[in-house]
């Protein structure tokens, strides 16, 4: 079990409600749990048929050298790189995109 | 865009209860919601996350939230006041014909019955029963080691205790440490009637208690309520609780917590039966496989909506 946090913009309320099955939402399209991998990969597998045009991030504690890993979906102005085996965000200007 | 099924989890890997006292109880975006109709409020429940709800007087739930609790494997129990069991339903039990089969041998041969009751009676006082007792012989040393302990914790935690009296259709008329054991058994009991049914079994076939519906619930709670709920039940009736029956349920979420209740049900009703030393039955040979066979689920076995 390790805690989880999903963040979701844009997406339909159908997966909204979903993610509120397992998880708590603290801000608009925060969620907040503590689940267990298989959990994590099946609200995963979730995030991924339902977000459709939307745009998720979903992070959780791991024991990485930064103590959490995530993973994203959709596109964003944030986008993740791989920095020497270290994992960060990389903004894009404003305007680039649409988020 | 493809429909999503929707499918329980692990009640090891859950909160173990949240009890609702008012509002209606709906289904929004496919999310479990209690509304408050007179301030137009709405609160989200992890229906998927937590062991069981208790509905207690005030509560009015949807058809939609009765099919979203039975999809995800999540038990509600209509309860009375400070959660003493009024009724319930949510999930019929003994989802699993090969375990309710195997449940029923095991309780109607007296031999495989008394090896499960010696079990139980190993488990709770962690030593052998005496040899060559019956199971009523076993309830009277059961019954008087039960008494001793409730004199005991009653001394420890400096509570006034004249033996476990209450009414079961009168709530308030028992003193506070009565009250205090009937909220903590109840969630205890919430709890695991939802892992009976959570592993395939029935709550009616039971093996010490029986001719009652959650006569099997009553067995397996038994096991572990001196260890667990009685403690704080009595802890809190020290305290002179202004809520006895909410402080109860926090401390009880806590015990169940910090002993890893949840994750030692299944395994311990298991355990119990297993001392049968009899195996599950095999289906018989002309038996018909399942027509439309049910996808694996990470759920436990007993759920329906695997």
């Amino acid at each position: 079990m390790s805690m989880l946090v999903v963040v979701t913009e844009a997406v339909p309320p159908r997966l909204r409600g979903r993610l509120a099955v397992w998880l708590l939402e603290v801000r608009a399209g925060v969620y907040v749990g503590d689940v267990s991998r298989r959990v994590r990969e099946m609200i995963w597998y979730q995030i991924v048929e339902l977000a459709e045009d939307g745009n998720v991030v979903m992070a959780w504690a791991a024991s990485t050298e930064s103590g959490f890993d995530f993973i994203t979906y959709g596109s964003n102005r944030r986008m993740p790189i791989d920095f020497d085996g270290l994992r960060l965000v990389r903004f894009q200007p404003e305007g680039m995109d649409d988020v | 865009m493809a429909y999503l099924p929707l499918r329980p989890i692990p009640i090891k890997e859950r909160n173990s209860m949240i009890f609702v006292g008012m509002g209606r109880i709906d289904v929004r975006d496919g999310a479990f919601v209690v509304i408050d109709e007179v301030n137009g409020e709405r609160m989200h429940i992890p229906v998927g996350s937590v062991v069981c709800i208790m509905l207690e007087p005030g509560t009015r739930i949807s058809h939609a939230a009765i099919k979203l609790a039975a999809t995800t494997g999540t038990l509600l129990i209509w309860v009375g006041e400070a959660g003493v069991r009024l009724y319930s339903a949510g999930q019929p039990g003994g989802a699993r014909s090969d375990k309710l089969l195997y449940q029923a041998q095991l309780a109607l041969d007296s031999d495989l019955r008394l090896k499960v009751v010696r079990k139980m009676f190993e488990l709770r006082f962690g030593e052998p029963a005496p040899q060559r007792r019956s199971i009523d012989q076993l309830r009277g040393v059961e019954g008087a080691r039960v008494r001793a302990t409730y004199q005991v914790l009653a001394k420890k935690f400096g509570v006034s205790w004249q033996g476990r009296r209450y009414d079961p259709k009168d709530w308030a008329a028992g003193d506070i440490a009565n009250q205090c054991v009937s909220a903590a058994t109840s969630c205890l009991y919430g709890v695991t009637e939802a892992a009976v049914l959570a592993a395939g079994y029935a709550p009616a076939i039971g093996f010490l208690h029986s001719g009652k519906p959650l006569s099997f619930v009553y067995d397996i709670a038994d096991i572990v309520k001196f260890e667990t709920v009685v403690p704080v039940a009595f802890k809190i009736a020290a305290e002179q609780p202004r809520h006895p029956d909410r402080e109860v349920r926090q401390a009880c979420r806590e015990v169940f917590r910090s002993s890893r209740l949840l994750g030692r049900l299944i395994p311990l009703i298991e355990d119990v039966l297993a001392a049968g030393e009899i195996a599950p039955p095999a289906p018989p040979e002309d038996a018909q496989p399942p027509a439309i066979p049910e996808p694996p689920s990470i759920g436990d076995q007993g759920h329906r909506s695997s």
